[in-house]
Parts: structure tokens; C-alpha cells; sequence
């Protein structure tokens, strides 16, 4: 038996090691499977997504009152500028998420005073246009989300325009 | 056997414990049990800054993408009033005050946290579609058919439900003391 005590501090210590570095994992294995999924519409392009329905149900619990837009953006290739125009009247807000799954940034339309804003993304030491707003991530990669509120399902055809016109891109050159 | 056997058993051993012991610790999430109210639960965690890695993995499995509790609050039903689990066969009446927030929804999943089809393709009601009585109350049927009056909510016929609650930028109030806010009533009426 005491052959075994070596072998089961061993394993002991594996258990630990495995559990931390799988708990430490668990976010950003989450977060690429989410990316993944909305990035069909491009990297760093914002797409609209339908309304949820029992046939379209990206994620869990997905609210069918919400009109969801999204950008998973990658910040390799320079920082990424999110424009964002509220509908008057309705909920909406601007989340971001980094590749950890922790939010960065949120203004929903009240904070914004129902304007249009626009927001640039960018890791520590890019360089960014001068006078923007900047929201600074720690990872390449991330996903912002424009949540919209409807009051009824049948109103996304009447909105639909208005939300196109927020748009996500890459920022190539510090104008 | 021998010597390098034993640390190869142990090794395996190990990491499957390792591995089994992640996925359990981060399961059901923070909305399960971190604030009580009636047959109500949330939590205050979703959305923001994580500061240790184990909170960090709970939220990503049980809400990721989630708003933070100022902009939103997800509460979630498993069970009526009297602590009876929601079984899509039964009627229920979902009732109460407006609710201190700027809008609010409540939504039917399947015990997967999925919605299912139904004829007449509702899946929730909201602030905004749910009149007042003259004593200020909004009612609500949830049932498998639909009611002869009234706001109606589609149970899932032959299956248990949950409900989630989403009250969007709610009040100081209910951000400050979230186990005492007023929220609406689940009582069952017959199956």
C-alpha cells in the first residue's frame, strides 16, 4: 500500500492542476463556440440577427422580444469602430464582451440621450483617431451586441432599417 | 506492477476527477439560489467584471452575453407559489402590480431553457400588452389553451416549464433590494 501514496499525491496533484486550468478554459471555450456561431455574417461586420423563434435559437434562452445585432470582431488587424443609432422610443443598448467573456463597455439609448454614437475598440497601445471614444479590451477578440426591444414581433419590419444603420469595421488608418 | 503503472492509474485518475470536478463546480450557474424571492431567482453577477475565475466559468456556462443587473434582471421560475413544480398541463394565473422597471417580459422555456412551438406563436407577454384592472393589476392565464378572456401565455402541453423574468433598466429600488422587490405572482387555478 504505501507504494501507492507517491503515485495518489501524484494524482492528487493532477486532479488540482486539470480542474484549475479546465475552470480557467471554460470562458473562453464558451465565448469562441458564441463567436463562431454569429461570425457567419463576417469578422468585424455587424449582422441582424432574426427574431427567436422555436426554429432559430441561437443561444439559450433567447429572447424573442429582443432583435438582436451583432459583430465579433478580432482587433488584430487594428482597432474596430462600432456605430450605433438608437430608435426613438425603444430600449436598446451597445454591450461589449471580450474573449474572457467580461464586459467592457455598455450604454443603452437613454445614457446615449437617444443619439447616435460611435465607439472605437482597440488593445492597449493601438493608435486610435484622434477625439473618439475609446474602449479598451485586453484581448484580440470579442463580440459587441446591439440589443433592440420590440413590442410587438411584428414590428422588426418596420425597424429593420433603422437598425442597418448601425455598423461595425475595421479601423485602418488613425484618421 | 510496476512503479510507473501506479503514477499512469493515478494520472488518468486525475484528470478525469480534474476534468469531472470543473464542469460540476461551474454548473447551474449564479441564478441558481444566489437571490430568492417568492419562486423567483437571480443574481447580481451576470455582466460584469468577473474577479476570480470560478464565477468567471459559472457565468459563461449560465449566462453568457448577459447584461449587467443595471441595464437588466433575469429572474427565473421553476416552481408556483406554493413550491410546486410547473407543469405545462396545469393553468396558472401570473398577476401583480407594474413592475418598477423601465420594461419588462416574461418569457416560457422548456426545462433546457428553449422555446417550443406552439399555434399561436407567443412566447411571452410584456409590460406593453398586458392591460390594468381598476386596481391597478395586470392578470395573466398561462395554460395549454387558450382562455375565453384575457391575456393568454402558452404553457407546453405535456411538459414542465420555466419562466424567466426580464425586467430591463429596473428601478434603484429593486437593484438596491432585489429579495423584497414586487414581483408577479404564479398561483396555480387547476390542471
Amino acid at each position: 500500500m504505501r507504494r501507492w501514496i507517491g503515485p495518489l499525491a501524484f494524482g492528487l496533484i493532477a486532479a488540482l492542476a486539470v480542474g484549475y486550468a479546465a475552470i480557467a478554459a471554460i470562458p473562453y471555450g464558451m465565448m469562441k463556440i458564441a463567436m463562431d456561431r454569429l461570425a457567419r455574417g463576417g469578422i468585424n461586420q455587424m449582422s441582424q440577427g432574426p427574431l427567436a423563434t422555436p426554429a432559430r435559437q441561437p443561444v439559450v434562452r433567447p429572447s424573442p422580444d429582443l432583435a438582436y445585432s451583432s459583430c465579433p470582431f478580432d482587433l488584430a488587424a487594428g482597432p474596430v469602430e462600432i456605430r450605433v443609432v438608437p430608435v426613438a422610443g425603444r430600449y436598446s443598448s451597445l454591450s461589449i464582451f471580450d474573449a474572457a467573456t467580461d464586459v467592457a463597455f455598455v450604454r443603452n439609448d437613454v445614457e446615449a440621450g437617444g443619439k447616435p454614437y460611435r465607439i472605437i475598440v482597440a488593445r492597449d497601445g493601438q493608435a486610435v483617431p484622434p477625439g473618439a471614444e475609446v474602449v479598451r479590451v485586453g484581448h484580440d477578440r470579442g463580440i459587441a451586441l446591439i440589443r433592440l426591444l420590440l413590442k410587438d414581433p411584428a414590428e422588426i419590419g418596420s425597424l429593420d432599417a433603422i437598425r442597418r444603420q448601425s455598423t461595425c469595421r475595421t479601423v485602418t488608418k488613425s484618421k | 506492477m510496476k512503479s510507473w503503472h501506479r503514477y499512469a492509474i493515478t494520472l488518468v485518475g486525475g484528470i478525469a476527477v480534474g476534468l469531472g470536478g470543473a464542469w460540476g463546480l461551474t454548473r447551474g450557474g449564479l441564478g441558481d439560489g444566489a437571490i430568492r424571492n417568492g419562486p423567483w431567482t437571480t443574481s447580481l453577477g451576470y455582466g460584469t467584471k468577473a474577479t476570480d475565475p470560478l464565477t468567471r466559468a459559472m457565468v459563461a456556462r449560465s449566462g453568457l452575453l448577459a447584461l449587467p443587473a443595471k441595464e437588466t434582471l433575469y429572474w427565473m421560475a421553476r416552481t408556483d407559489a406554493s413550491g410546486a413544480r410547473l407543469d405545462g398541463n396545469c393553468r396558472y394565473r401570473l398577476s401583480g402590480k407594474p413592475l418598477d422597471a423601465r420594461w419588462w417580459s416574461v418569457t416560457v422555456y422548456d426545462a433546457k431553457g428553449y422555446l417550443v412551438a406552439n399555434p399561436a406563436n407567443i412566447w411571452s407577454v410584456n409590460g406593453a400588452s398586458v392591460p390594468l384592472d381598476d386596481k391597478g393589476e395586470w392578470h395573466v392565464t398561462i395554460a395549454p389553451d387558450r382562455p375565453a378572456d384575457g391575456a393568454w401565455l402558452p404553457g407546453i402541453k405535456g411538459q414542465p416549464f420555466d419562466l424567466t423574468l426580464r425586467m430591463y433598466n429596473p428601478g434603484a429600488g429593486v437593484r438596491a433590494g432585489p429579495s423584497a422587490a414586487a414581483l408577479p405572482a404564479i398561483v396555480k387555478e387547476g390542471c
